[in-house]
């Protein structure tokens, strides 16, 4: 397999800066030399290369759109283009700098006291701290709003109490951001490892996402310091603000795993030959290819639209929603056509298709799921909520 | 201590290309560019130098004004200051580039003190002549080693390794001097994303050295076959032969 050459049909990157290049050719160098050789590796042993943590941090990928607190402060197109050529690696990799930065260093950095950001961000951005966030329960998934997680205020401390599951980088995790209710409303809390009555465990047996951290987290009378708590985070509109910047990384995101699929399987195609011919000359595969490429051309539209609408700090909620439903789709059905088009070869990890293909199904659930995205822009359009 | 290193922009001809309608140059329009891999490994052992020793970096190139995006690429790596030697983009023959850049050292030198080392590739990319970096040390009447793959400043002194069927040549060379290096003396970091950031902000001084006669005009370039390559089906059976014979006869082995 040839080097990722990356795939621009409209001329997109003549709308890109310097920068937002420059940028994308750091990680899409770095994916080549660190990540390609091990990725298929990991995938088969479940795990995540955790010896790649450093160098994520060195060159800047853990909250790269957050300003100060030795965060690199990029726009939020490169951060985007950043998200999609580690998701053109794997979407593990994706998710660790999604998870790090959106649902971790972002509500700290937002939600949180200059004390608490001094102390945790530098650290976050630097690797030396790894985060997670434990929204979902084992019994509130697609309505985090019926958590039974609990807060109590105890005078000098708070106790949390409850179960969070499928927590990406739980059984890992130097510190959790962690929601529970404290009188009914929902409160974001810091909690360390080590601490009391907190501990972590994998969830094994993945089909999905297998080169990734995923495990449950318990909190068993865990009493944590009073300044523990995200001072300014308060209500579900919180959590949900952190989903939407992990979401967008995600729109952007999954637009490199298609490509990553459809790159391999054009090239696949032009090379493979039945019937005395490459099966590229045939009508029914040249399909399938332009298929392909037009989705991935449309989900990259979208992306940079999107991006600019953040830049400019006019992009709603329901904008993401539309491209994170829309992206997870098209590149799920991407990694699908790719997997058949390469035949026998396809299920297997020699080549690309079949492990982006699964880990996509995650993404297609995780933060939001399909259907939830849908009743979002839904509700938007009509005024009528049908989630409930 | 200050290191110069001197890079330039070439096109990234990892991809494929094509030369321009009158054969004389790579066609440009579709191509990314690039710094020099050996210069690039220049600008990775200048960033170390003044990790290691303190000081000052600074990166130059002559080329047109896109070429900021190389001294830019320098910059975002760790490179202090920028340097372009403004052209409108023709050929500059080894010579010219040469007397430009020694030019420049000179002026950049009355202004902010001499620079300890001046780094080159030992040949660039695309032109490949092996000559501006010996002709630069000539022209400012320094010691120049070529084709170095190991370098130390110990003692007001440097060390220069080469490599020499299997062993190693090592010299040892006052300052000022000039050195040119090889890939594989280091393994060059890639930018980080902080360091693109910084590189917005950092300067870059922009000079526009005269262009005198050329000596050296390049007249053509002849594009090298395909490798890999893509097959062509020319029929089938027998059907196939007369295309065959006339492919065979127009790539000239019958
Ligand atoms: C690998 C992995 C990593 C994850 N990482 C994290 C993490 O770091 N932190 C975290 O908090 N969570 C994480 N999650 C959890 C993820 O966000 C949830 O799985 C997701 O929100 C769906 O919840 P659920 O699994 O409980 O499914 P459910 O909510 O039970 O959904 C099951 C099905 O019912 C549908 N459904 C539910 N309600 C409705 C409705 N009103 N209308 C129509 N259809 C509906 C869903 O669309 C889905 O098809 C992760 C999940 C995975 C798989």
């Amino acid at each position: 397999m040839s080097e990722f050459q990356g795939v621009d049909y409209y001329g997109l990157d003549e709308l890109l800066t310097e920068e937002q290049k420059q940028i994308r050719k750091t990680v899409r160098a770095w994916v080549n030399e660190r990540v390609m050789p091990i990725i298929a590796d990991c995938f088969e042993r479940g795990r995540f290369p955790d010896e790649l943590v450093p160098e994520m941090a060195e060159l800047g990928f853990f909250g790269a759109n957050l300003k100060g607190y030795g965060c690199a402060g990029v726009d939020n197109i490169a951060y985007g283009l950043m998200m999609q050529e580690l998701e053109r690696g794997d979407s593990g990799l994706r998710s660790m700098a999604s998870v790090q930065g959106s649902l971790v260093m972002y509500p700290i950095y937002t939600f949180g006291s200059e004390e608490q950001k001094q102390k945790y961000l530098p650290a976050l951005a630097r690797g030396e701290l790894v985060g997670c966030f434990g929204l979902t329960e084992p019994e509130h998934g697609s309505d985090p709003g019926g958590m039974e997680t609990t807060a109590v205020d105890a005078g000098d401390h708070y106790v949390l109490n409850g179960t969070k599951t499928w927590i990406t980088n739980a059984d890992v995790a130097d510190v959790a951001v962690v929601w529970a209710k404290l009188d009914g409303v929902v409160h974001g809390f810091i909690v360390e490892k080590g601490t009391p009555g907190f501990s972590a465990a994998p969830i094994e047996g993945k089909f999905s996402m297998r080169a990734s951290h995923t495990g449950e987290l318990y909190l068993n009378d865990c009493k944590i310091p009073k300044e523990n708590r995200l001072p300014e985070a308060v209500g579900l509109r919180a959590p949900l603000m952190c989903l939407n910047q992990a979401r967008y990384g995600i729109a952007w995101g999954v637009v490199g795993a298609a490509m990553a699929c459809y790159e391999e399987a054009l090239q696949y195609c032009r090379e493979r030959r039945q019937f005395g011919k490459p099966i590229a000359s045939f009508q029914l595969v040249q399909e399938k290819l332009v298929d392909m490429l037009t989705e991935i051309t449309k989900a990259q539209l979208l992306c940079f639209r999107l991006g600019q609408l953040k830049d400019q700090g006019k992009v709603r909620h329901t904008q993401i929603s539309l491209a994170k439903r829309n992206n997870c789709r098209i590149a799920l059905e991407v990694a699908r056509k790719a997997r058949d088009l390469l035949g026998g070869n396809g299920i297997t990890l020699d080549y690309q298709a079949i492990r982006h293909m699964t880990n996509l199904e995650t993404v297609y659930t995780y933060e939001g799921t399909d259907h939830i995205h849908t009743l979002i822009v839904g509700h938007d359009i009509t005024g009528i909520e049908a989630y409930r | 201590m200050r290191v110069l290193v001197c890079v330039k922009r070439v096109p990234d001809t990892g991809a494929r290309f094509e030369l321009t309608p009158d054969g004389r140059d790579i066609d440009t329009r579709n191509l990314e560019f690039t710094i020099s891999p050996h210069e690039e490994c220049a600008v990775e052992e200048a960033i170390r130098l003044v990790e290691q020793h303190g000081g000052e970096s600074a990166v130059l190139t002559l080329g047109p004004e896109a070429a900021a995006e190389q001294l830019r690429e320098a910059l975002a790596k760790g490179i202090d200051k920028g340097v372009l030697l403004e052209t409108d983009g023709s050929e500059w023959d080894p010579a010219a580039t040469a007397q430009a850049i020694a030019q420049a050292v000179r002026e950049l030198e009355s202004a902010d003190g001499p620079f300890d080392l001046v780094l080159f590739g030992n040949e660039s990319a695309d032109a490949g002549y092996y000559q501006v970096g010996v002709r630069v040390a000539d022209a400012l009447d320094r010691p120049c080693v070529a084709g170095v793959k190991g370098l130390k400043v110990e003692n007001g002194k440097a060390q220069a390794r080469r490599e020499a069927s299997g062993g190693w040549e090592i010299y040892e060379l006052p300052l000022p001097c000039v050195v040119t290096v090889k890939e594989g003396i280091n393994v060059p970091r890639h930018p980080s994303l902080r360091g693109i950031m910084t590189a917005k902000k950092k300067e870059i001084r922009r000079l526009t050295p005269e262009k005198p006669a050329m000596q050296l005009v390049k007249k053509g370039l002849r594009k090298p076959p395909e490798r890999g390559g893509e097959c062509e089906i020319l029929g089938e059976g027998v059907a196939a032969v007369p295309k065959a014979v006339e492919k065979l006869k127009e790539i000239g082995v019958i």
